[in-house]
């Protein structure tokens, strides 16, 4: 046994033996395989419990405290730490208890002013105790009810666990956490990952192509003009897009995931450029640069409101919807007109205007509904806490031409006319973005998205007329992905199906992107006709 | 300060006996009122004697070391009172609570403080107070516990005060006399004099050298 302390396991001579069948025997037990257990250790003669250990258990088992505090003592190696003297306070306190479950309170109080203070466990620690007795809800007097008690022993002897030094008590659960780690290590240098599907123990984790949406299943056709923005709903069921043609269509995503047209939205005088689903999904907004803000029915394809009329030139740049489906916000590109809060019926809210808000680019605001997100002209990001008032002000120092905000709303992206994409996380952490780059943008307004399992990628048009995919984790693009014939303005990725991606781009056209299959029947496109 | 440069100031003696009448009031300091009115013909202010006698009487059991008749009397003078102000409800039960463990009720003040006190644990502004409280449980000799200030007649003294006022305010008195008034209003302008005209030109007042004359 002696040469077994120092034998070794695996390629890297790393994992000491007896440790490895230790916590093989932990787990055996914690799995419930008991007889398995200690066959395993009568065998390889490694006991998973020390024995100092053993002889813990037994005395908190057996309620003898006395015995209890002098093999703590001896654990702890006499010192007078805090850890032992919490060790000493919970043994204790279960003895306290105890006595006054049994109606024994002069002895309880003897115990707590005499024995107590010898032990050196600080004051702090003993008044604790005072405060516990006082506050527990025993004090009964007469039979005291064996199993219960019992039950209280174990959970002292969980909470003394948690408190013993290495390696006398190995960590709970240890073989699955390092089983557990090793996967998690796995799936972080994992660049593909994008299901939890795909793990397995027996072999190692790695995702391919066929995890991202990697190739084209779907081209949608009904759009007269440059398709210059698109968005998949809050559910994943829907989808919008808007054109240059001076149209949205909201477009219907089916259980196989293909895509069909339900509504053409047609009461616009000039392009669409924007649109935003309320959080239920039953509203639509539509607006563009030269345009007003309109508000549509998603199921009856029906215009509901307009804010504003073309006549009082209430042009509305970007919009965004509050938790609750019933306020909105918007922003125009005129200063005069800045930033408004309305409800769906037209009503301002409230309204940010004058010298301090300049052009407004784009707007978002968090699923929480605490902060707005407003990016102004042309280089600056401002995160205002709707409830504190307080407002964190971000320079960028390349023009700015779209925002982006994270499914769980911890992180937004912008999209820099210097062909870089920058992430920032909400909370001002960061004093520097993470930076993406490869795609191409300079004259146009390009817009990118978060996406995937746990928004791990995001993804962006470009002016190469490509949609790129970077994983978070590098700056450099992930994926590439060819088919568009002209600039891709926008892409939304589908929040509920993290392997289904949609590209608008100035080809008239939107791209379903789905996984890459091995052998693509021929009738793999589906062309719907407008 | 020099009294020249106050002594010309006339205060009628009327006001004088007016003002040490309602401290005496104030304060249920009955006797000593009537004696006061009738060597100097100053009119008692109209109020009830039968609140003075029962404010006098449960300033007297807290000071005596009943402070659970405290805060039945209280109760029986003024019925929603202690509920409203919790934290002199809580103040009169941790004085029970620290008068049975002085008193070698354990048992007693382990039960009180199990149905009584524990409940304004869950109220964060109490916990710290309840804590210092409970662990007197711990020590033989709570007067040489860390905590002694609880047992302490001054201690006793300021919960009596704080409910004497209270009570006056639940009865549409008001809760300080105009002797506590003007002392604290000549405290208060005496310490800005000396902040802005500095300490030689107004030395920092003290209440205890003007009151040796």
């Amino acid at each position: 046994m002696e040469n077994g302390l120092w034998e070794v396991l695996g390629s890297k001579g790393l994992l000491k033996k007896h440790e490895f069948i230790r916590i093989l025997v932990q787990c055996l037990y914690s799995l419930g395989f008991k007889n398995s257990a200690s066959c395993l250790e009568i065998e390889s003669n490694i006991s998973y419990k020390s024995a100092d250990y053993e002889f813990l258990e037994k005395q908190v088992l057996s309620g003898d405290w006395d015995s209890c505090v002098a093999v703590l003592d001896r654990i702890f190696d006499h010192s007078k730490d805090d850890t032992r003297n919490t060790a000493v306070y919970l043994v204790f306190k279960q003895c306290l208890l105890e006595y006054l479950k049994r109606g024994d309170v002069s002895l309880a109080l003897n115990v707590l002013r005499k024995q107590a203070p010898m032990l050196r466990m600080g004051k702090e620690k003993i008044h604790r105790l005072a405060c516990d007795i006082v506050y527990s809800n025993e004090m009964e007097s007469g039979e005291v009810d064996s199993c219960l008690v019992q039950g209280l022993r174990k959970k002292l002897l969980v909470e003394l666990e948690k408190l013993i030094p290495l390696p006398i008590v190995i960590p709970e659960r240890r073989l699955e956490h390092l089983v557990e780690t090793a996967v998690m290590d796995q799936i972080d240098t994992c660049l593909y990952h994008n299901s939890w599907d795909a793990v397995s123990l027996y072999k190692d984790h790695c995702c391919g192509r066929d995890q991202i949406p990697s190739e084209t299943v779907q081209i949608l056709m009904a759009h007269k003009n440059e398709v210059w923005f698109v968005q998949f709903s809050n559910s994943g069921k829907y989808l919008a897009t808007a054109s240059s043609d001076c149209t949205a269509i909201i477009w219907k995503v089916l259980d196989d995931n293909k895509v069909e047209l339900k509504h053409t939205l047609e009461s616009h005088q000039n392009p669409v450029s924007f649109v935003s689903w309320s959080p239920d999904d039953t509203k639509l907004l539509t607006c563009g640069n030269a345009e007003v803000l309109k508000l549509w029915d998603v199921d009856t394809g029906v215009l509901r409101h307009t804010f504003g009329n073309n006549n009082t030139g209430f042009t509305v740049s970007s919009c965004a919807w509050f938790p609750d489906s019933t306020r909105l916000v918007c922003g125009s590109s005129d200063p005069e007109r800045g930033i408004v809060m309305w409800d769906t019926d037209g009503n301002e809210i409230k309204a940010w205007r004058g010298t301090r808000i300049p052009k407004v680019v784009d707007l978002a605001v968090t699923p929480d509904g605490e902060s707005m997100i407003t990016v102004f002209s042309d280089k600056e990001i401002r995160i205002l806490n709707l409830e504190t008032k307080v407002e964190r002000v971000i320079s960028e120092e390349q023009p700015i031409t779209s925002l982006s905000i994270s499914g769980d709303g911890k992180f937004f992206i912008v999209n820099l006319s210097c062909q870089e994409i920058h992430l920032w996380d909400l909370a001002g952490e960061w004093k520097q973005p993470l930076k993406f780059s490869g795609h191409r943008q300079s004259k146009y307004v390009i817009r990118s998205c978060f996406g995937g399992l746990d928004s791990s990628f995001i993804a962006s048009g470009s002016e190469d007329s490509q949609v790129y995919i970077w994983n978070l984790k590098n700056a450099k693009p992930l994926e590439v992905l060819s088919g568009h014939s002209m600039t891709v303005n926008c892409v939304s990725w589908n929040p509920k199906n993290p392997r289904m991606l949609a590209s608008a781009s100035d080809d008239q056209t939107i791209r379903i992107w789905g996984p890459g299959k091995p052998n693509k029947p021929e009738n793999w496109l589906y062309n719907q006709k407008p | 300060m020099d009294p020249r440069q106050f002594e010309h100031t006339v205060v009628a003696d009327n006001d004088i006996h007016s003002i040490v009448m309602s401290y005496l009031l104030h304060n249920c300091f009955n006797e000593t009122a009537d004696s006061l009115a009738s060597s100097t013909g100053v009119k008692q202010p109209a109020i009830d004697r039968d609140n003075m006698e029962r404010r006098k009487q449960i300033i007297h059991f807290i000071l005596e070391r009943k402070a659970l008749k405290a805060f039945e009397l209280t109760e029986q003078l003024a019925q929603d009172l202690l509920e409203k102000n919790k934290d002199l409800q809580f103040d009169l039960l941790c004085l029970h609570f620290v008068e049975l463990i002085c008193a070698g009720n354990c048992t007693e003040a382990l039960k009180f403080g199990k149905t009584r006190l524990a409940p304004f644990g869950k109220v964060k502004k109490y916990v710290e107070k309840l804590e210092d409280v409970m662990a007197l449980l711990a020590y033989e000799d709570p007067e040489k516990s860390p905590m002694f200030h609880l047992l302490s007649s001054e201690y006793r003294q300021q919960v009596a005060d704080n409910l004497n006022r209270t009570i006056l305010e639940h009865t549409n008195h008001p809760s300080y006399t105009p002797m506590e008034r003007i002392i604290q209003q000549v405290t208060v302008v005496r310490q800005y004099l000396t902040e802005e005209n500095g300490k030689d030109a107004f030395p920092p007042f003290s209440l205890k050298d003007s009151l040796k004359g």
